[in-house]
């Protein structure tokens, strides 16, 4: 059978101020009718590049050579009006962002009629009937009634099986889905990934996914390629690529990842480094700065691709030369790939938490906003309860996680307590002050030090015209330290989170992401507060960036004995930093406790199925797991 | 919807009530009509002029609020914006200039956003193409050319275009000839006339529409719902055609119902230069002949039409937006 | 989590070396990117030239004749260029080079003058409100749409002309009356985002006070809108000022400026076009060389701006 889609030795290359970067580097592989292609890498790997050059669909500022071959037909070279007969008819894209991608005014049933009509004459009614199949078979309620509304009258979930509706429109031979759902919630999440696999078995297509997501890969891919500055550094069957992996970086990819479903508290392993410039790369193995088993021949010339007998006969490729050496597990001759990072055991965890010292206590937090109504004249119509008034506390040198799905009004809470609102009906108390008793700005301001927040944004959260050295000093300088002695905290400071005092007077641009999140942790610690507040703290970066923050932040919880207050969307993550955990759904704590309890016997509906909504990094496990679907009116 | 219109409404006039009374006592402070009869041959003696004035309302005998409150009650009670120092009525002459602006100003903005418009997308789709760069260069000096400069340019040009066939074709003072009779000789004659100051008002106003077409039509090119447009089998250039261009209308029509009293303003510059008597020219000679009341007339007009504009764009915004329109 | 490579933050790394100064290393490297920026944009470089000659004419300009603008050559009226008189006399006699620089010296001073204080005016005014919000944002921006209401232009005519077209009284209602507001506003909304940033909720919650927060967060960044905003309101603050004088209601006798020789100019359009022309020509180097220069900015400081794919 010859292969739906065949691409050789692709390479693309876009012009910037520093000179040509090379986005992709030279991407060879086929695909079959039917079969799905994981393609894996973090952001800069080329893969969402590599599906945009396939579509036709690069800025013409982009230079693309070599060759990609669709149902026999070479498609480099041909113009866009050729290439748009193709495209959303043989094959379609499905793409990350659902809520940019519908045109905001225009109704989704004319959006869906334009998706038939490009490609073939029907008439209104006939095409008006079809796109309502469409709706129906992505499995949109109402589908005659919701033709006429708008995309902002749809949630991200639905706009994203509308976006997949389209896909399908034309029965295409090929669907590319790149990250589509990144952008969505775990439970949306696999309801969309249910969708997409529906659209694949009605059409028949061949599929291409991309993601940065190991577990979405494991439950989707036939074969998974991993990309990595460009290039793919692996290629090979899911069950392959996840059980016998040889190229050191998709080990550690794969080590990088905090896992649901396992109980033991190791550290992770994170890649040091961070991934190279494309631009001007020198001939070598574009991973030997930040591979732990790099050798001096590694920097001889970039290794080539090539087959690895790892003896199951499967067709497995992978671009190392000291691949052979490797075996199942991330070994290497007696001991692993990559150390493992040694475990800091905190002085504090001998004492029963019982017995530890309070620093927040939440009691009855409550939070509405007036619901308003009306296109520009707002009038209050009435009160959505963001908070329903939850109660926890949060002991000395311990980690409470708050986690829940967008809405849930996680983060509410979380800025109820930074705001230090007043509460009716109930308290907020840190390290035993109320803040229901503030009267005056520097009362607060003598609060604050012993409260700080990191934000979810590393570029984001730090000032970008600041020097690094003024942005870790900004709450001493708030508190009135003076410039001394705040420069010598400076430099203990930025030792501490891992980063060289010397660069003390750079601006934040100069960083990567996750040395930006250092830089916004080392001033969260720079008045020695008793809590502070992560707000999503590593959902920006990439995987093998956040192992080494996670890291940073347990490593720093058992040094000085700080507690954190933990907000996130991403169980796996939570299991494995918090102590404690409550899941929160609509406002309100469906399940609060020990973070072992909660995961390994959850009680309430609701977390039970966000925990089997989660996708595991491993195909076998992945496969075989029964999601629980959450009705909330069954409860 | 009409509701909010409505209350926008009245919270504009109640703007448009508080500038103009404002206006009212600032032009009592700095305009005084008596130095209109100061210097006549013979000389007036003072009891002429305060008889000349008093019945008119300008006299500064007559205490100010006294004189404020003549005048606002006539304009309640009345509609009457009282007279000029000369006895010449400020209703008459508003009525009757207001449409000769009004036959420049309009003609030339539609003429100025179509213009803008189109060359915005023309020259988007084809960004940093040579037809592009000579577009921008173009928009940025015609921008930057100061109106009176632009209009006398064209006079001069029309002058020697004038006197190189021989005949008048363009006429460059005046809105149009007495006694034109018939309706095609009439209108030929008001394109002699309008020409020139049209051409004008469009070539310094074009090019802010053209810039803000071309940005905004490139911010949407590369929105995501654009890509997923040419997914979908759309060529680029269908692609921005139908889903970036009707996007990017919306703020390009609040921003020309917003610009509608700008253009006057550039009016009163086009309409000195060509001896049209319009508002712009009004405006000129209440503020030179001390006319209060003209002068005032003049402020609430603009007052009104930058009202006008405002409530104009919130209706476009509702109109084209349908994230607005629905919720 | 965007694959395409973003040139700005590729610059900055590239030049990123650890050891030797690197502070002064960094900020000579962010001024080598600006200034390549906007010496690429050639348009921009001309511009700048062309403006700096303005300069140069205004200042030394008066010196190089040995006529003032306000002597009168009786030998000599409404006389063409000649060698004698380079730019021509007019109906009194006045040396028409003379009246040039030196209108165009008065000119540049009201638009520079007018253009700091408006920059200034509406940078504090836009970002307090902005941060401020609640009380303090409703007040400015009543105040704002207040102003868009009254007829500004026909106040500043009005007032100008009653102080017999002193420039200081004109600078002085041009930028209180007439400029600030639009710019402000302007200011308002992009401040309105970054009061939203993390970093601004950031210096709050570690108990930064709030006139700190606009001076060290908020104003920094909208920096190079502010440089842009200076650079046009150059330009407007010149078109206004022209439509002034030439309307009669500005810089009056014996004080020049463009806009009051391009008036004097255009009543002696056909017989002495010179008169016309001359500061006509200043008048339009100076607006769209300004223009350009901005144009050049607004590329080499605005990190959005589409030029990664020009190089």
């Amino acid at each position: 059978m010859s292969p739906v889609l065949s691409v050789k030795d692709l390479k693309v290359s876009f012009p910037s101020e520093a000179g040509r970067g090379d986005a992709v580097r030279g991407v060879t592989f086929d695909l079959e009718a039917g079969k799905t292609l994981g393609i894996v890498g973090e952001s800069g790997s080329g893969k969402s590049v590599t599906s945009l050059a396939i579509m036709g669909l690069l800025d013409e500022n982009a230079r693309i050579t070599g060759s990609i071959i669709y149902d026999g037909m070479e498609l480099l070279g041909k113009s866009d009006k050729q290439l748009s007969a193709i495209r959303g008819n043989g094959m379609s894209m499905i793409f990350q962002d659902p809520l940019t991608s519908l045109t905001p005014v225009f109704t989704i049933g004319d959006q869906l009629v334009e998706a038939l009509t490009v490609h073939r004459k029907m008439d209104k009614q006939e095409s008006w009937n079809r796109s309502i199949e469409l709706l129906e078979a992505v499995g949109i309620p109402n589908p005659e009634r919701r033709m006429k509304a708008f995309p902002h009258e749809f949630s991200g979930g639905m706009r994203q099986r509308v976006v997949i509706a389209i896909a399908m429109a034309n029965n295409p031979k090929l669907i590319i889905a790149d990250e589509p759902t990144t952008a969505l919630d775990v439970t949306i999440q696999a309801q969309v990934l249910d969708v997409a696999q529906k659209a694949q078995d009605e059409t028949g297509a061949a599929m291409i996914m991309i993601t940065h997501d190991m577990g979405v890969v494991a439950r989707t891919a036939d074969d998974v390629l991993v990309m990595y500055a460009g290039k793919p550094v692996e290629m090979a069957p899911a069950h392959e690529l996840f059980h016998k992996t040889r190229m050191p970086y998709s080990i550690g990819l794969l080590g990088a990842i905090p896992r649901v479903d396992k109980k033991e508290k190791q550290p992770l392993i994170p890649i040091q480094g961070n991934p190279p410039l494309l631009i001007g790369l020198p001939d070598e193995c574009p991973f030997a700065d930040r591979c732990p088993i790099a050798i001096p021949e590694c920097r001889a010339s970039e290794p080539a691709l090539l087959p690895v007998d790892t003896g199951t006969g499967g067709n497995h490729l992978a671009a190392c030369i000291r691949k052979h050496e490797i075996s199942d597990g991330g070994r290497i001759g007696n001991g692993t790939v990559y150390p493992i990072p040694e475990q800091l055991e905190s002085e504090l965890t001998l004492t029963p938490r019982e017995e530890r010292p309070v620093v927040l206590e939440v009691r009855n937090l409550t939070k509405t906003f007036p619901l308003l109504k009306g296109a520009f004249l707002k009038r209050k119509v009435g009160e959505v309860r963001a908070v329903k008034g939850v109660s926890f506390d949060v002991r000395e040198g311990e980690t409470m996680a708050i986690v829940g799905e967008s809405g849930s009004g996680k983060t509410t809470t979380l800025l109820q307590i930074m705001d230090f609102e007043k509460q009716a009906d109930g308290d907020i108390i840190i390290a035993g002050t109320s803040v229901n008793d503030i009267k005056s700005g520097k009362q607060e301001r003598l609060l604050r030090r012993d409260i700080q927040i990191v934000f979810q944004d590393p570029m984001g959260a730090l000032d970008p015209r600041m020097t690094v050295a003024d942005i870790i000093a900004e709450p001493l300088q708030a508190i009135g330290t003076n410039r001394g002695d705040a420069n010598r905290r400076v430099d203990e400071l930025m030792d501490l989170v891992g980063l060289d005092p010397a660069h003390s007077d750079r601006f934040p641009q100069a960083f990567s992401g996750g040395q930006r999140q250092r830089i916004g942790i080392a001033r969260a610690l720079s008045t020695s507060p008793k809590l502070i507040a992560l707000d999503e703290p590593v959902s920006a970066l990439d995987v093998s960036i956040q192992a080494g923050v996670i890291n940073l932040l347990d490593e720093l919880k058992a040094k000085l004995g700080v507690s954190y207050l933990f907000v996130a969307h991403d169980l796996s993550v939570v299991r494995h930093i918090a102590d404690r955990v409550a899941v929160m759904y609509k406002g309100d704590f469906v399940e609060h406790g020990d973070v072992d309890d909660v995961f390994d016997n959850p009680q309430h509906p609701y977390t039970k199925s966000l925990l089997s909504a989660i996708p595991v990094p491993d195909p076998d496990i992945e496969r075989g797991r029964e999601r629980i679907i959450f009705d909330p009116d069954n409860i | 919807m009409v509701k909010y219109l409505i209350r926008r409404f009245l919270g504009w006039l109640l703007m448009i009530v508080v500038a103009t009374n404002l206006t009212y006592f600032l032009a009592w402070g700095y305009l005084d009509p008596r130095s209109n009869y100061v210097g006549r041959r013979p000389p007036l003696s003072e009891q002429q002029i305060v008889q000349q004035l008093l019945p008119r309302n300008l006299s500064d005998t007559v205490p100010l609020v006294e004189r404020w409150w003549n005048w606002f009650t006539a304009i309640v009670t009345r509609w009457d914006w009282g007279v000029s120092p000369v006895g010449q009525v400020v209703n008459e002459q508003v009525a009757f200039r207001m449409w000769v602006s009004a036959e420049l100003v309009l003609g030339a903005t539609i003429l100025t956003t179509v213009l803008g418009i189109a060359l915005g997308v023309y020259t988007a789709s084809r960004q940093y193409r040579l037809a592009d760069r000579v577009g921008q260069a173009t928009s940025i000096v015609t921008m930057n050319i100061n109106i009176v400069v632009a209009a006398l340019g064209i006079v001069l040009l029309a002058i020697a275009l004038n006197n190189a066939v021989g005949k008048r074709i363009f006429y460059v003072t005046g809105s149009g000839s007495r006694g034109v009779e018939g309706f095609f000789p009439k209108l030929i004659d008001i394109l002699q006339h309008l020409t020139l100051p049209t051409i004008a008002l469009v070539l310094i106003g074009y090019s802010g529409i053209h810039f803000l077409q071309r940005s905004l039509l490139l911010d949407n090119i590369k929105a995501d719902y654009v890509r997923t447009a040419r997914a979908k089998g759309l060529t680029k250039q269908q692609a921005i055609r139908k889903h970036a261009l009707r996007t990017s209308l919306i703020p390009v029509a609040t921003q020309v119902a917003f610009t509608i009293p700008t253009v006057f303003t550039g009016a009163v510059l086009t309409e000195t230069i060509f001896a049209w008597n319009g508002m712009g020219r009004y405006f000129i000679e209440t503020i030179s002949n001390n006319d209060i009341h003209g002068t005032v007339a003049i402020a609430a007009f603009g007052a009104f039409l930058t009202a006008i504009g405002a409530l104009l764009s919130d209706i476009a915004v509702v109109v084209l937006d349908p994230r607005v329109r629905v919720s | 989590m965007s694959d395409m490579i973003d040139p700005q933050v590729h610059e900055k790394e590239l030049e990123f070396e650890p050891g030797n100064e690197p502070a002064a290393r960094k900020r000579m490297s962010k001024w080598t990117l600006y200034s390549r920026r906007f010496l690429r944009n050639k348009p921009a470089v001309v511009g700048i030239f062309i403006f700096l000659l303005l300069v140069a004419f205004a200042i030394v300009g008066p010196m190089m004749t040995e006529y003032d603008h306000i002597d009168m050559d009786f030998l000599n009226l409404s006389t063409g260029p000649s060698a004698e008189h380079w730019f021509g006399t007019n109906a009194s006699g006045n040396d028409n080079f003379a009246q040039v620089s030196i209108g165009l010296q008065r000119s540049l001073m009201i638009a520079v003058t007018v253009s700091v204080g408006v920059t200034a005016l509406s940078a504090v005014i836009g970002t307090a409100a902005a941060y401020f919000g609640g009380w303090t944002e409703r007040t400015i921006l009543l105040i704002i749409h207040f102003l868009m209401v009254v007829p500004s232009f026909l106040i500043l005519a009005m007032i100008s002309n009653d102080s017999g077209g002193d420039w200081r009284v004109i600078a002085f209602l041009m930028i209180f009356v007439v400029g600030w507001f639009f710019p402000a506003r302007v200011i308002w909304t992009m401040a309105l985002s970054l009061r939203e940033r993390e970093y601004v909720h950031a210096a709050r919650y570690m108990g930064v006070r709030g006139f700190r927060i606009v001076l060290r967060h908020l104003l920094p960044n909208i920096g190079s809108l502010l440089v842009i905003n200076f650079t046009l309101g150059i330009v407007s603050a010149v078109m206004t000022e022209t439509g002034l004088s030439f309307l009669g209601f500005g810089v009056k006798i014996p004080d020049v400026s463009l806009g009051a020789l391009i008036g004097s100019g255009a009543n002696t359009i056909t017989s002495a076009p010179w008169l016309f022309y001359f500061p006509a020509a200043a008048l339009t180097l100076l607006t769209v060389s300004m223009a350009l220069v901005a144009d050049g900015l607004r590329d080499a400081l605005d990190p959005t701006s589409a030029a990664g794919g020009r190089a």
